[in-house]
């Protein structure tokens, strides 16, 4: 690490004095831009200030060509012809790197200044003279200053079309005030089945996702492409699939082969897992532990207010045995709460009440603390779980994430799940709070809203609270013969390699009671035509295994799981076949259909090339035909948000 | 008349020109224009854009200085206007410099960068620079001009935690990119 004593230094080093005429040229300006202001303030005069911005916007951007800065000058006029014409033929390249609108204006057309024009520029702004006129001086009196190098300038100008040169695609181009840290992913690509026939994954019940992008979208900003998880909105909301009928087999998998909405030449294979439901009166006993971060950051409505009710909401949904303890971290970490039975309710009550934001965020001692207290009342063959509450700031002790993801691992073999919940914006740590629920056997949960808390904690509280299965993995087969092409929606965060699957170190997904989770493929079906990639010319992987790629089979669907104290897994065959097929849409359920259109808007909304053809009020028509009964209105939500994103999105 | 502005401090100068003074502005702009300029050097590293930084932010300011109601420290305001107004700039300037690194020609054109390479703490300066634009905020703050974290949070607009959060990032991340600058 760089220590305070080398970075003081950058203290001492030498700023040249700034150049006298640049400094008289910023003063001119601002007094303009301040008479500017001051004319067109209150009144609002209509059409004059109007164009005199423009002339500033112009001015602005040649001020800003640093072709044209004066110290500049002097380089190019050195630079030898032959330098020059490399450049022209720069300026000819259509180099797009997929830039912002503003830098595809084409560069032709604006008048090209040296400096002592843009003086003049200043001076004829002064004078508020309308725009149109502004130009023709800036570029009259550029060609006359610059009379020796004209040739080329007004080569470069004359030129009619220079491609257009938007930013490089790593230009950091964030919107300004979102501090989010998110972690980008790509999006799952078309694979061939006759090069790569094996997907694997692992299953992902967070929804943190879902409530992320409704936020966005509440506010009336279309989310970040890297915000939507497709998997984890189309796992937010409860579907009716089948479940299996004893606890002894954790769930059930239903796998349906549909045709897609956005595309009829392929096919949609939709996998639907259930989770055994645990009746309330057998659930075991909890042992929770609330760690709760009440550093500085955490002082908004929207983050420890909301955090204490949906802790009193939660509180009130446990068993007179249950025990809960407080921990929160803030500078340092502090039990604000020894294990406690939930019969003395008034107590925990008390002591969530009492929790102030204040400090900085010393996470990494709060998650010791908050496991030794999780072990310190451990319920052997109960639920032992700490529910982290943060809005994803640690920046005391171990901040690097991969520490931290060592960290969580090390605990979670104590047998301790973590769930981590997600409050605020502006500061979260998106990324952070995957890295730890994703490593310690837990859930992430994004909470905006009170209804949120309510979702998450008491309508959804068995399957938060009590794991069924733990290291859920999947993996599917497809077979040659019948399909060419797949592509897994969403899942880009928790693929897994092909060898990964049958090791049973490698960490996975919980399942919690009654949860559902749905991972759907995009499939191409051999010779339907509507493949995108080219088959090879020199022969393809040979697939000669007796006769079982004849069969009438789509693909092999593995599943492996683990009981949520058991450390060998266990393995679920289903193949898939025409009689898991439905000829229409209108065959499948509605459950499945909603499931569909959650996808497609998903897509939607990271623009992927799948859905470009697919508008949004296809994804209305589609989800509102399958709304079903929805008790908690979950459903009719998700077409406000539909309505709202293809409002805010009315280029696409 | 000149005298008195000079006497006067930000504060009357600033309700002076929210009132419409635009002598007082003229002064005010005046005297923090090396401040200005300093912190967009620190920021890029090169004279020619402190000078378009500086600019912009002058011209930003009489547009804005009317509306600013003075919460904190004028000084705190004009760090946060600088720095927007350095991303803005970099991000116009991107396309230009990347046409021109690209082709060998950057050397000639950007040549004016006024640092000497064997001085470490231009290197120091050149490592900061790389870094992602939170990073290189927090530390230019908070190391280039002696800021405070609390201080550099309300220029930045962030908690305190946050800005302690780039800091550490920052100082981790340019222990690597001074070890890759001394092994070429």
């Amino acid at each position: 690490m760089v220590d305070d004593d080398e970075l003081s230094r950058l203290r001492k080093s030498i700023v040249p004095e700034p150049d006298a005429g640049a400094k008289a040229r910023a003063l001119r300006a601002a007094m303009a831009a301040y008479d500017e202001n001051l004319s067109s303030a209150p009144q609002g005069a209509a059409s004059r200030p109007r164009l005199i911005r423009r002339a500033y916007a112009l001015w602005r951007e040649i001020m800003q060509k640093k072709l044209i800065a004066a110290p500049a000058i002097a380089g190019l006029v050195a630079l030898p012809v032959a330098g020059f014409t490399a450049l022209y033929l720069v300026n000819q390249q259509p180099f797009d790197f997929g830039g912002e609108g503003a830098a595809t204006e084409p560069l032709a057309g604006k008048p090209v200044a040296v400096e002592s024009a843009a003086t003049d520029a200043a001076d004829t702004i002064r004078h508020e003279e309308p725009a149109q006129a502004a130009r023709v001086p800036m570029a009259e009196s550029a060609a006359g200053v610059s009379r020796n190098r004209e040739a080329f300038t007004q080569k470069l100008m004359a030129e009619p079309s220079i491609a257009p040169m938007p930013a490089p695609a790593d230009m950091p181009m964030p919107k300004s005030e979102n501090r989010d840290r998110l972690e980008g992913f790509e999006t799952n690509p078309i694979h061939a089945v006759a090069e790569d026939p094996v997907s694997t994954f692992s299953i992902d019940v967070d929804t943190a996702s879902y409530s992320f992008v409704r936020r966005s979208l509440k506010e009336g900003v279309l989310p970040d492409a890297d915000t939507v998880r497709v998997e984890e909105m189309i796992n937010y909301f409860p579907y009716d699939w089948k479940g299996p009928d004893a606890a002894a087999t954790p769930f059930n998998s239903t796998v349906t082969v549909m045709p897609t909405p956005w595309n009829e030449r392929t096919r949609l294979m939709h996998v639907a897992i259930k989770g055994y439901a645990v009746p309330t009166a057998t659930q075991p006993k909890a042992n929770l532990v609330f760690l709760i971060d009440v550093s500085g950051s955490m002082d908004a409505p929207d983050k420890l207010p909301l955090l204490q009710s949906a802790f009193r909401m939660l509180v009130g949904k446990l068993k007179a045995d249950d025990t809960v303890s407080i921990v929160t971290y803030a500078g340092e970490a502090g039990v604000v709460l020894e294990p406690t039975k939930a019969s003395d309710k008034d107590r925990i009550l008390r002591a969530i009440d009492t929790l102030v934001p204040g400090g900085s965020t010393a996470g990494e001692a709060g998650i010791r603390e908050a496991y030794r207290l999780a072990r310190s009342a451990f319920v052997k063959d109960g639920v032992n779980r700490v529910m982290l509450a943060t809005d994803g700031d640690f920046n005391v002790g171990q901040s690097d994430d991969a520490d931290l993801k060592r960290l969580i691992e090390k605990e979670r073999k104590s047998g301790v799940f973590l769930s981590v919940l997600g409050f605020g914006r502006g500061n979260l740590n998106d990324r952070m709070m995957q890295a730890i629920a994703q490593n310690g056997n837990g859930t992430a949960a994004y909470i905006d809203t009170l209804a949120e808390a309510e979702k998450v904690l008491v309508e959804d509280a068995s399957s938060t609270l009590f794991p069924i299965a733990k290291d859920v993995k999947i993996q599917v087969e497809f077979n040659p013969a019948k399909v060419s092409e797949y592509r897994l929606i969403g899942y880009e965060t928790r693929g897994l390699a092909r060898e990964d699957f049958n090791n049973d170190r490698v960490d996975a997904g919980e399942i919690g009671s009654g949860h559902s989770v749905t991972a759907i493929y995009e499939i191409t079906p051999k010779g339907s035509g509507a493949e995108r990639i080219d088959s090879l010319r020199y022969g393809e992987a040979s697939v000669d295994n007796g006769g079982v790629a004849n069969a009438d089979e789509y693909a092999f669907v593995k599943i492996r799981y683990k009981l949520p104290d058991g450390d060998a897994s266990r393995l679920i065959e289903t193949p898939v076949t025409g009689e898991n097929e439905v000829a229409s849409l209108d065959a499948a359920s509605a459950d499945q259909r909603f499931s569909v259109a959650v996808a497609a808007f998903g897509q939607k909304l990271r623009d992927e090339d799948a859905t470009a053809t697919f508008g949004y009020d296809a994804i209305l028509d589609l989800a509102g035909s399958a709304r079903g009964a929805d008790p908690f209105g979950y459903r009719a939500e998700f077409l406000s948000l539909v309505r709202l994103a293809s409002a805010l999105d009315g280029a696409r | 008349m000149m005298l008195e502005d000079s006497e006067a401090s930000d504060g009357e100068l600033i309700q002076r020109a929210r009132g419409g003074d635009g002598q007082a502005f003229g002064r005010l702009v005046e005297r923090h224009y090396a401040f200005v300029h300093r912190l967009a050097y620190r920021w890029c590293g090169r004279k020619a854009d402190a000078e378009d930084i500086a600019q912009e932010v002058c011209i930003r300011l009489g547009r804005a200085i009317r509306g600013y109601r003075g919460g904190g420290a004028f000084t705190t305001w004009l760090y946060a206007v600088t720095l927007n107004a350095a991303r803005d700039h970099a991000r116009k300037g991107a396309r230009e410099t990347a046409r021109m690194a690209a082709y060998g020609v950057h050397a000639l054109v950007a040549g004016q960068a006024e640092d000497e390479p064997g001085d470490p703490v231009e290197a120091l300066w050149e490592a900061v620079r790389q870094l992602p634009d939170r990073q290189r905020e927090a530390v230019t703050l908070v190391y280039g001009e002696g800021a405070s974290h609390a201080l550099a949070a309300e220029a930045l607009g962030v908690s305190e935690a946050t800005v302690s959060w780039h800091i550490h990032e920052a100082k981790k991340r340019l222990k690597a990119l001074m070890r890759q600058a001394g092994e070429v």
